[in-house]
């Protein structure tokens, strides 16, 4: 007979529908943890809907369903929304929280909408968890709360005066927020924060496709839009725009982007973000700020090539500026320009993430960040390619 | 036996009667053509059907000759598809087959019998029109304002001269038969209904151009599409709006307000004269000092001036350099104040701000495309506002050296002809997710993304007709290959896409005139309205606004949607009422440059100044 010696652990996840929010919570489940997890329902579908569905993406059997429980709700709503029987099943219950669920939108003109749902809804959470035995707040913050700071960026809750956007703001007043009221209620407080996240680096899966994928994606709609202009419309659009097919069936698509080799991407693997953070929960009782980075930065360079012999295309190339004083962009690359330019603080990052807490504990779990190799984007990419991107999931 | 679907497309006519008018180049109803009453026309067969279904009409020999006259020619389902997405052949199919089979089960129709008033007024007009047969009628007896009842004439007639209107008139009054005038009820505010004669204009439909006066002397029947197009023949443009609109009753019912307003004015700017017929049966002149003084405004609800038998118009010239610009706004108030600063610089001729809604409804060939672009055009391409304008080239400079990002003819030709395109869910996917600190417009519209729209969008009558019923598109891509069906001039000048607004519903029109210069006013009607319709769940949206002389008004227009064969819906209207009716009461009295359409109808002859600066 087994003897049951931990008391099972009960987790209440936000962000449950989310890419970050449900690959924690489905790990936690695998752990053998009790998951509550908070989702919202849209008009054509409910929250437990949502969930089902993507616990039938992540292939977990139903019997390994038993543990979880879905709470309707929305964090912008106070008592975050939920009916009175599960609000008392999550301040009974609740051990610990994971809170993933935020509004990533950068643009100026959701300012409200951002700060209501990254500010007031981490209040309204905080609210709901006081009254239970919650002990530990994981908070999955950012790598760039560290907004327009230059050069080594600290782990930990540093001074920062400027940021390029309402959602790298509102990230960081969400953890100082968290910071007061956890030291207040003493609750230990993990603040995470990953740089970009794609797939599962072994398999390609993933549930979003921004960030990495963004702009290969554009890319590959470029490259199926002309090659069905020259295939089937005689070619007239490609050739306006200098898209040429060769006999080999490679496409040369004249996109050039500006870059440059001393900046690139940090990148890593959801898989890596998940070890990381249970190493982390496991490894440092105490909480802390941990940067969850990749010590090697991608260049738009090395990006350009991986794309180039990916998808078989010519012409796809990181430049420097002063190329596009020699001949102005075309429209493709005004395109790329525009989010190249919006996502520069991220696409062409000179900072380093200093992290040698969260390196000290990883290492002691022989824990690394895999490699962006060529290997890996391929298996994203064949993975994006196969779902469309995502419209076919 | 009815048919429950040919039933409900036919409660659904909308009385636009834009099949009246040839907009489409399929020439018109044969039947209506000939016999000329509304009944004759599709809109009257979808009433009748409509009736027939609820037994509110007998069987007569009036409504068996007006079935029977239709040949099934599919004329008004291409006409009636274009504005309102139906399909009014089926229901002119079901009303021959249940007469047909009536008739075969061995009944009589029934003949109304005649009276000494109907023969009296057959001697005015001839026999043939005019009429008391119930079929008839009916046809003349309802519109769908959500806030009237049936009213059915006792007859109708259709004078072909001034002289049988005034003699029409004057027998009424021996015989206290009261009597409305009827253009082509496009109104719809429940205006051209009697319990006595209905006279329609339609008979008469003289239109002379004097080249050298640049006028034009226009009978009752004259729509606003004919004028338009005698007055291109001649190189001319006039003031028009509603294509339907006969252009006598436009002008006396509202004043006649359109995008070319801002140019060519309204109300009295329109015309250099107008003769009428008082309720004496008397003819008179506006001009003629002994008249009396129709220039000036009451701020109360007045009765029209009489019966105006001609309209001596004044037109306009053109330049062979016009052509449509749309100017993207991300925001209302932005797009309101360029509006008005092009305005007061008289920069361009046409103008009008229009709301992403209005924008998708008139481009879209099809209710469903509409539906689907509207997110593609307001947010994937950030087009939420549009500043219209037809304008010469130096005008379009002007604009050009203001406003970095336009629309112009070519790249509208474009986004009309591949807009089954636009709303692609992959394009859409890219655009929308191409986050920017600008609006996604500022990159799309630049000069280097027309080869690259053009290639997603491949733009082509046929892209464009793939929006239709597969058994229209034929039709519609032979008709997406004139010219003229992407040219924002053209278009504006024959308004032949307006009454796609309505669309999916009957469309309860707020007309405001309104200070330009306080947008904020602007801003708390359409707020005021937009809330009031939310708290009886009314569907409601911002329509256009369009600057008056030298940007210092504006025309406002503000729709409720509504089922017009909907009692809740109507209840909500009713509801509504209550509350719309005193704040606009209030703000027209109180608010300088505020005043409600309600005001003006019945007196679009007034001097616009008379009304707008009081
Ligand atoms: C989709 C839609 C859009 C519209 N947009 C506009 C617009 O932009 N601008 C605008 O000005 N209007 C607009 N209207 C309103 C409509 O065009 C006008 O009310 C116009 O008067 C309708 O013309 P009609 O010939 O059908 O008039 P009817 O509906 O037949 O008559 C309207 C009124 O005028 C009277 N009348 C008609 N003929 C005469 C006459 N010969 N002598 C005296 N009185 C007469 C009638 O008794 C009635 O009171 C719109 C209507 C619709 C349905
Ligand atoms: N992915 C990355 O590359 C990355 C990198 C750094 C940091 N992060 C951080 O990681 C966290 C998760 O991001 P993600 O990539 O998983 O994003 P995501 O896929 O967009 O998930 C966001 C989640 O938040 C939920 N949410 C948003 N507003 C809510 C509200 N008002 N009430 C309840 N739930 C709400 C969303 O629910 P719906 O599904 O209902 O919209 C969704 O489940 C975020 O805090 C983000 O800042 C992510
Ligand atoms: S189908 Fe009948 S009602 Fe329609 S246009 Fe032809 S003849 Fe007229």
């Amino acid at each position: 007979m087994m003897v049951q010696t931990r008391k099972q652990q009960t987790f209440l996840v936000t962000g449950g529908t989310g890419f970050l929010g449900s690959h924690v919570a489905v790990d936690l489940l695998s752990r053998g943890h009790r998951v509550l997890v908070l989702a919202r329902g849209r008009s054509n579908s409910s929250a437990s809907q949502r969930m089902e569905q993507l616990l039938n993406w992540f292939g977990i059997r139903k019997d390994q369903r038993m543990d979880l429980k879905i709470l309707q709700g929305d964090l912008n709503r106070p008592g975050l929304g939920l009916d009175p029987r599960d609000a008392r099943v999550v301040s009974r219950e609740t051990d610990e929280t994971v809170h993933c669920a935020s509004d990533t939108s950068f643009s100026p003109d959701r300012r409200e909408q951002v700060e209501r749902t990254n500010i007031l809804g981490l209040e309204n959470l905080l609210d709901v968890v006081r009254e239970s035995p919650c002990r530990a707040l994981h908070l999955v913050s950012t790598a760039y709360v560290a907004g327009k700071s230059r050069g080594l960026c600290a782990e930990d809750f540093g001074q920062v005066r400027e940021f390029h956007n309402v959602y790298e703001e509102t990230k960081f007043r969400a953890e100082k927020i968290a910071a007061e009221h956890c030291a207040v209620n003493r609750i230990t407080l993990y603040v995470y924060r990953p740089s970009i996240v794609y797939g599962n680096s072994t398999t390609g899966r993933t549930t979003l496709f921004k960030a990495l994928y963004y702009p290969i994606r554009t890319l590959h709609f470029f490259q199926k839009l002309y090659t069905r202009d020259i295939l089937e419309n005689g070619g007239k659009k490609a050739r306006d725009m200098q898209v040429l097919l060769g006999g080999n069936g490679v496409l040369h698509l004249p996109v050039r982007i500006q870059s440059s080799d001393e900046c690139g991407l940090n990148l890593i693997p959801v898989d890596h973000f998940v070890e990381a953070f249970m190493a982390i929960r496991r490894g440092c009782p105490e909480g802390g700020v941990f940067h969850i980075v990749n010590p090697r930065s991608t260049t738009i360079s090395r990006l350009a090539d991986y794309t180039r012999r990916f998808f078989q295309l010519e012409g796809v190339r990181a430049v420097e500026p002063d190329e596009f004083l020699k001949q102005p962009r075309n429209g493709l690359e005004l395109l790329f320009d525009s989010y190249i330019r919006y996502y520069g603080p991220y696409m062409q990052d000179r900072r380093i993430f200093e992290n040698s807490r969260t390196s000290a504990i990883l290492a002691g779990q022989n824990i690394s960040c895999p490699e962006f190799s060529y290997q890996v984007f391929a298996t994203c990419m064949r993975y994006a390619v196969e779902t469309d991107w995502g419209r076919q999931l | 036996m009815f048919s429950e679907q040919a039933r409900q497309t036919a409660g659904q006519c909308r009385h636009y009667a834009m099949c009246k008018i040839d907009y489409l180049g399929t020439g018109l109803c044969r039947s209506g053509e000939e016999n000329q009453y509304v009944s004759h026309f599709p809109q009257g067969r979808m009433d009748i059907y409509h009736a027939l279904c609820r037994g509110l009409v007998p069987i007569t020999r009036g409504l068996v000759e007006i079935a029977g006259s239709c040949d099934l020619c599919g004329i008004c389902d291409k006409q009636c598809h274009f504005v309102t997405g139906m399909r009014p052949v089926e229901v002119m199919r079901a009303l021959k087959t249940h007469v047909r089979q009536w008739l075969e089960q061995g009944n009589q129709p029934v003949q109304a019998a005649s009276d000494p008033d109907l023969e009296a007024m057959r001697r005015i007009v001839g026999d043939k029109w005019a009429s008391n047969d119930p079929a008839v009628l009916l046809t003349y007896a309802d519109d769908p304002f959500p806030l009237a009842g049936m009213r059915t004439p006792r007859y109708v007639a259709l004078p072909k001269s001034r002289e049988e209107v005034a003699a029409l008139v004057r027998f009424a009054n021996t015989r206290n038969l009261p009597y409305v005038v009827r253009g082509n009820g496009g109104s719809v505010f429940g205006f051209v209904f009697s319990d006595g004669l209905v006279m329609d204009m339609n008979r008469m439909k003289g239109i002379e151009i004097d080249r050298e006066n640049w006028t034009a002397r226009v009978e009752p029947g004259v729509t606003s599409f004919e004028l338009q197009k005698e007055a291109v023949r001649h190189g001319l443009r006039a003031n028009t709006a509603e294509p339907a609109a006969t252009v006598c009753g436009n002008i006396v019912c509202t004043g006649l307000f359109s995008t070319w307003s801002n140019a060519y004015g309204v109300n009295a700017d329109t015309f250099v004269d107008m003769e009428f017929i008082d309720s004496r049966g008397d003819f008179f002149r506006l001009n003629d000092p002994l008249a009396a003084n129709a220039f000036c405004f009451e701020h109360k609800l007045t009765p029209a001036p009489g019966i105006c038998t001609l309209a001596h118009v004044r037109l306009h010239p053109s330049t062979e350099d016009e052509e449509g610009l749309m100017v993207p706004f991300d925001d209302f108030e932005e797009a309101v104040l360029f509006a008005r600063e092009l305005s007061t610089r008289r920069i361009g001729l046409a103008l009008g701000v229009l709301g992403g809604h209005y924008l998708s409804t008139f481009m879209s060939p099809s209710a469903e495309l509409a539906d689907k672009v509207r997110y593609g055009l307001t947010h994937a391409l950030g087009l939420r506002y549009v500043v219209f304008m037809v304008g010469d080239r130096f005008a379009r400079e002007a604009v050009r050296s203001m406003r970095e990002f336009v629309i112009d003819s070519k790249l509208f030709r474009m986004l009309m002809l591949g807009l089954p395109r636009l709303g692609d869910d992959e394009w859409l996917d890219l655009v929308s997710g191409m986050h920017t600190d600008q609006p996604p417009y500022a990159i799309l519209l630049r000069p280097e993304m027309y080869s690259l729209l053009e290639a997603v969008l491949r733009p082509s009558p046929e892209t464009a007709a793939q929006a239709v019923d597969e058994d229209l598109q034929d039709f519609y891509a032979q008709l997406y290959a004139r010219p003229q069906m992407t040219d924002m001039v053209w278009l504006n000048m024959f308004r032949i896409i307006s009454a796609r607004m309505s669309r999916r519903k009957h469309m309860f029109a707020f007309l405001v005139y309104v200070p330009l210069d306080r947008v904020q006013v602007i801003k708390q009607i359409c707020g005021q309205l937009g809330r009031i319709a939310d708290k009886y769940g009314i569907e409601n949206d911002y329509g256009f606004l369009t600057p008056l002389d030298l940007g210092k008004r504006a025309i406002l227009e503000y729709d409720y949607y509504i089922d017009h064969q909907d009692p809740l819906e109507k209840e909500k209207i009713r509801k509504a009422l209550k509350e719309f009716e005193p704040y606009l009461d209030n703000l027209s009295a109180s608010t300088k440059g505020v005043k409600w359409l309600k005001y003006i109808f019945s007196q679009g002859c007034a001097r616009k100044e008379a009304f707008l600066y009081t």
